[in-house]
């Protein structure tokens, strides 16, 4: 099950994400990132401190707008992610290519 | 050899039967000349009754096989065979008698032999009309047969054949013993002539026809019946030939049966419409239930639907209101009403009560009924049925008619009944069609599963240095896991295993993909880093923008005792090392296969190699190992795997990966299905 929330800030909005992610479900994520990319929205905070697994789907999802969002730039943070979540994108590689962070203060800075 | 010709039974028959009422007529003309010449002819009576019984048998068996020869005749086509028997045999009596009259008081009129010719021309008649019409009354009396009335009717068979040879017992006088068998035939007669099960099946035309086919043979029979008795009360007859048990019995059977249909067909008349509407119902009933086939739509039920229900309710006029993909209401199948005047009714009925009680949404819609006044001239009432579909409500049958309380308890309940019949097709119909899109689907995930299967190895390549096991499970029916070996040199082995992201046929497909790769890279005998570098560049052209493969690559040398391996975003693998008898996953920077698709990918590649001891165990795995679940949500974890390995180090290959299986699913209970693919490689080193 999968719960997204997308809360619009004055400069950027949070994109909440709760539950799991998975192939089923992936295509929400990429509508709701869609969505905010449509609206023109520069600064997105993804809060995953609710999200429990995410599958490779998922990260897919995130992935595929990397470059987007590097052309275009807009600023994606993830914050609060779960040891056992965030051992999942230190395996691929993603923390390397994402911008990370462990709580929402810290992420509100890269914007 | 003589070849002997078919013999055809109704020529053959009805030539024996000429011939046996020639020779009667010579026989009896001999007697007769005999009798009135006061000679003894020398022919016994009984010659004429044996031909007599001959005539009636032949002309029995000439009858019987050209009327079950044409099997296919209805009703009205046999009543109007007998009619036309009758009006030729009653034809040319009354034409005989015309002749007699002519002929007065002449002495022609008064010749014996001349008047006995002519009696047996009559007889001839007779006994063919009385015994086309039996046979015809025996088609009409066993339709729908029971046993019983088979039973009753092969009796009375048996009682009129003995009722032919009665004339040996009381020679042509109406005794009392005549009188019995003439009772007991009538009796007979009657209680056959009940069975008259054929008569509803008639329209109301086919009634009125038949019933002048009937007053014919009705008038036939009783017109013949009366010669025959002025014949036997002549003086000049001389053998008797019509007063015959046979012949009167068959009079008797004739006339009751005949008068029984007559009277039944003539009183059903009024009730007639009422049978045929009921007919039509059970038919509509029927179209309704096998209407549509595959390939066929839904339209063609809901068309036969109104028919049906429009029918049997006399009503004047009728529509449908159905919903349409989108969930608006369209109008169908309009039937005597014109397009503004429905949309004028609908609204007007639907402002009424107690139409407007009805709500699309409301569960239950299925069993309601809805009835009642509507004054929109010249409508008077209206009916309204909803259409439910497994518990949605996808349309509406509207009646109307011009007369105020127009439907009936008796038209509402088998207007229900067509309307549940109607929905009960299309439901099945759109079943139908869904389960033949998902068996296509599964047929072709199964070619899938098939060309998937076939691209994992089914021999792993190894020396005398190492022992090799490997096994993959997909959760789909295709899966995404990917492991092979290739030797590149002597002494050289790569080993490769892949995860691609996502489920089904696009990973199955990615994954062939990523096989291409392997083995077009592999024959250049790459170094670790430069595969994955080179794979890189090449899945970033072919894979999709989300998607990805994770892998780690090996090169085991069993010269050096080396292995030199890379990651790509691929789970770490575990490592059992014999001389300090722990476990350790190979920690190494590394990024899947597509995430990045320029040359920044490069600087993410690592690489190491360090050397292996006999009794070293590597373990590759894909993350469906680590992340199978049990109930409580747990997963099975690195830590858990680290442990099954070490305490199985000393099994083979084969044995760990059982091991490590048999591990997995005691963590996640019996009742647990693993939700993705997983796949192992063991490697064993001596």
């Amino acid at each position: 099950m999968l719960e997204i929330k997308t809360i619009k800030e004055e400069k950027y909005s949070i994109l909440q994400l709760e539950g799991e992610v998975d192939a089923s479900n992936s295509v929400e994520l990429d509508s709701s990132i869609q969505q905010l990319l449509e609206a023109g929205e520069t600064g997105i905070l993804v809060d995953a401190s609710s999200l429990e697994y995410i599958s490779s789907a998922g990260l897919g999802v995130f992935m595929s707008y990397l470059e987007d969002f590097h052309e275009k730039n807009i600023k994606m943070v993830i914050f609060g992610l779960k040891e056992k979540v965030y051992q999942v994108f230190v395996i691929l590689g993603l923390d390397k290519l994402m911008n990370i962070k462990n709580t929402k203060e810290e992420a509100l800075e890269e914007i | 050899m003589i070849k002997i010709p078919n013999p055809n039974i109704g020529k053959v028959s009805l030539l024996v039967a000429i011939l046996t009422w020639l020779a009667l007529l010579f026989v009896d003309i001999t007697r007769i000349f005999g009798i009135v010449n006061q000679m003894e002819s020398g022919v016994m009576p009984e010659v004429s009754f044996i031909l007599e019984i001959i005539f009636f048998i032949t002309v029995y068996i000439f009858y019987n096989y050209n009327i079950s020869r044409n099997e296919d005749n209805d009703f009205l086509n046999l009543i109007w065979r007998g009619a036309s028997t009758g009006l030729v045999a009653s034809g040319v009596s009354i034409f005989i008698g015309l002749f007699y009259t002519m002929l007065g008081d002449s002495k022609l009129a008064s010749d014996i032999l001349l008047k006995n010719f002519f009696y047996h021309v009559t007889f001839a008649l007779i006994t063919l009309f009385l015994i086309s019409c039996s046979l015809l009354w025996k088609h009409l009396i066993l339709y729908q047969r029971t046993k019983n009335i088979v039973k009753q009717w092969q009796l009375f068979e048996i009682l009129l054949m003995v009722s032919m040879f009665f004339i040996f017992f009381n020679k042509n006088s109406l005794d009392y013993s005549f009188l019995f068998g003439l009772v007991i035939i009538t009796i007979f007669s009657i209680s056959l002539s009940i069975n008259l099960k054929w008569i509803p099946y008639l329209t109301f035309k086919e009634k009125w026809k038949s019933i002048l086919f009937l007053v014919i043979i009705l008038f036939s029979v009783t017109y013949l019946f009366g010669q025959v008795l002025t014949y036997s009360e002549s003086d000049l007859i001389i053998v008797n030939l019509t007063d015959n048990l046979f012949l009167i019995g068959l009079f008797t059977f004739v006339f009751f049966y005949t008068l029984f249909s007559f009277l039944v067909t003539l009183f059903n008349l009024p009730t007639s419409s009422v049978f045929e509407q009921k007919l039509i119902e059970a038919i509509n009933f029927q179209r309704l239930s096998q209407s549509i086939k595959p390939g066929q739509n839904e339209n063609q039920v809901l068309d036969i639907l109104i028919d049906s229900s429009m029918s049997a309710a006399y009503a004047d006029a009728g529509w449908l209101e159905v919903k349409d993909q989108e969930d608006q209401t369209i109008f169908l199948h309009e039937r005597f009403i014109e397009k503004d005047t429905t949309f004028q009714l609908y609204r007007h009925i639907n402002a009424m009560k107690p139409f407007s009680n009805f709500d699309w949404d409301k569960s239950g819609n299925e069993n309601k009924v809805f009835q009642g006044k509507i004054d929109l001239a010249p409508y008077k009432s209206a009916l309204v049925i909803p259409l439910v579909i497994n518990q949605n409500t996808m349309g509406r049958l509207y009646l109307v008619k011009e007369v105020k309380d127009g439907f009936n308890k008796e038209m509402i309940n088998i207007i229900s009944t067509f309307v549940g019949q109607a929905c009960i097709s299309v439901e099945n119909y759109r079943l139908l069609n869904e389960a033949i899109k998902n068996e296509r689907y599964k047929e072709e995930l199964k070619i899938a599963q098939r060309v998937q299967r076939s691209l994992l190895p089914k021999e792993l390549h190894r020396d005398e240095s190492f022992d090799i096991a490997a096994f993959s499970v997909a959760a789909d029916e295709v899966g995404g896991d990917y492991y092979e070996t290739y030797p590149i040199g002597p002494r050289k082995f790569a080993v490769i295993i892949g995860d691609v992201s996502g489920k089904g046929t696009s990973a199955a497909f990615n994954m062939s993909q990523m096989k291409g790769i392997f083995h077009s890279l592999v024959q250049l005998s790459p170094s670790p880093s430069e595969f994955i570098k080179k794979a890189n560049v090449a899945l970033g052209l072919c894979l999709e923008k989300n998607h990805f493969i994770t892998s780690s690559f090996y090169i085991i040398d069993t010269e050096l005792k080396t292995v030199t391996y890379s990651r790509a975003g691929h789970c770490p693998t575990l490592y059992f090392s014999h001389s300090t008898q722990e476990c350790e996953y190979l920690s190494i920077d590394g990024m899947g296969l597509g995430i990045l698709r320029n040359s920044m990918f490069d600087k993410y590649v690592h690489e190491k190699t360090f050397n292996f001891e006999a009794g070293d165990a590597m373990l590759l795995f894909t993350d469906g190992v680590i992340e199978a679940k049990n109930e409580a949500g747990t997963e099975f974890g690195y830590e858990r795997l680290k442990m099954v390995l070490k305490s199985n180090c000393n099994l083979s290959p084969s044995q760990i990966h059982e091991k490590i299986i048999e591990e997995v699913y005691n963590f996640i209970g019996k009742n647990v299905v693993i939700d993705d693919d997983y796949s192992m490689v063991v490697i064993k080193f001596q």
